[in-house]
């Protein structure tokens, strides 16, 4: 008698649990506010405890990445510094050719990166879990962050605001599959979309404007900016790592390694894009 | 009082897994605390407090999370009701019982996880990748289950008389 009590208690416990989880999917999925406005106060009233966590164990952050990542460092310092020597070679070539672009954008009224100002945050974590490619920023709504700003550091682009509360706001990164961006090559200025895949830091490029374009490995790309776009043009993405022109494919397999390094940012800026748009700082 | 122990419990391991294991990755991988507790919670108490006690931190860590809101309390209520349910058949006396249900709760949690993600519509989950994840995750979680199952027997209390 006393089993039969037992199992019949646990399972309306069980039903319920999953009944309740399935509703609350479905609800987050769909986009309802009440949710949203749930987790962005559960963030806001931990954010002051996150910090003096994030203090207090710094130093031991610290060691732990000292230990696990030497070599990584060290192949990547030799491996950066040869795209340095390789990079100054362009810059004078590239400087004539910016003026030009500079002066016709001036004329044709185009809205470009130096017209959008911005917010101006500090990288305070990535994420919690093991499946997300997103950044923390110290700053959110209060400070004039809303969803849809492009988030940049002074090498290229980051990713955008994909979710802000009050005092914090998440930066989904452009290596995530869940951001595509709009981006042209340097050379040919074919027209693609960049695509992110788990477990990968390499940029797929898909939907490519001219598939039979000679796109060559070392080619910078970048955001093409066209109207109504989520980015300002010309925003450094990556550079053509690997191409895979596959027999009877249209479409060659181009893939793409971002400028950015995520692992290491410290502050960012999130765009005010396009320059025009308001925000709700202060209010 | 057993109520506010939990209470604690969830958010001081809401805090860490947010503050501080996001920089403490192991070949791209962070423990899932709530997970871990959860399985302590129903083999301690049984499959009803496991279910609720997963469903509760499954939610409070999927307020930090992109993913739908409901993902990991589906997936935590799940497995802590499951280690309830097998817990009166399991040794009760061996020091290895933390590490070993750590681990192989972390991994059917975690692979629950992918699942109940990639029907509610994140299917570029399913890879080769995630099964890579699910796998060190789960190995990190049998190392704190170490660290937590105490936490967790601490806020269970005096819990000798719920036992069956």
């Amino acid at each position: 008698m006393a089993v039969y009590r037992r199992e019949s208690r646990r399972r309306p416990i069980l039903v319920m649990v999953i009944i309740t989880s399935l509703a609350l999917i479905s609800l987050d999925t769909g986009g309802n506010g009440i949710i949203s406005s749930v987790r962005h106060s559960a963030r806001d009233l931990i954010a002051p405890v996150q910090g003096v966590v994030d203090d207090a164990f710094h130093p031991i952050e610290n060691v732990f990445d000292g230990v696990s990542k030497y070599d990584q460092v060290r192949d990547e310092n030799a491996r950066l510094q040869a795209r340095i020597n390789e990079l100054e070679k362009d810059l004078n070539a590239e400087r004539a050719l910016g003026q030009q672009v500079t002066e016709l954008e001036r004329l044709l009224d185009l809205p470009n990166i130096e017209d959008a100002t911005g917010v101006v945050a500090r990288v305070i974590g990535s994420s919690a879990g093991n499946f997300e490619r997103t950044l923390t920023l110290n700053k959110g709504t209060d400070k004039g962050i809303i969803v849809g700003m492009p988030i940049v550091v002074g090498d290229g682009l980051v990713g955008k605001i994909t979710d802000a509360s009050k005092t914090r706001s998440t930066v989904t990164l452009i290596d995530s599959p869940d951001v595509g961006v709009g981006v042209r090559t340097e050379k040919t200025g074919t027209q693609a979309i960049t695509l992110g895949r788990y477990g990968d830091n390499l940029l797929k490029l898909g939907f490519l404007s001219n598939p039979r374009a000679d796109i060559s490995e070392g080619e910078l790309v970048f955001t093409a900016g066209v109207d109504g776009a989520a980015y300002p043009a010309d925003l450094p993405v990556g550079h053509v790592v690997k191409i895979d022109r596959n027999r009877g494919e249209l479409d060659p397999d181009i893939y793409v390694e971002p400028v950015v390094d995520f692992d290491n940012l410290v502050f960012v800026k999130a765009l005010r894009w396009p320059p025009h748009t308001e925000t709700t700082e202060g209010k | 009082m057993r109520w506010l122990r939990y209470f604690l419990v969830v958010v001081s391991l809401v805090v860490l897994q947010t503050a501080l294991f996001p920089d403490l990755r192991v070949f791209g991988a962070v423990p899932d605390l709530l997970l871990v507790a959860t399985i302590a919670v129903g083999y301690e108490r049984g499959p009803e407090a496991g279910a609720v006690f997963g469903f509760v931190g499954g939610l409070a860590i999927d307020c930090f999370l992109s993913s739908p809101l409901g993902v990991s309390a589906l997936a935590f209520a799940l497995v802590g009701y499951g280690v309830g349910v097998f817990q009166s058949g399991l040794l009760r006396s061996s020091r290895w019982i933390a590490p070993v249900l750590g681990g192989i709760g972390g991994l059917v949690g975690g692979a629950l996880w992918v699942v109940i993600a990639a029907l509610a519509g994140q299917d570029d989950l399913i890879t080769g990748y995630s099964a890579r994840i699910v796998v060190v995750a789960a190995i990190y979680d049998a190392l704190l289950a170490l660290l937590i199952f105490p936490f967790v027997h601490w806020a269970c209390g005096n819990h000798d008389l719920a036992r069956r």
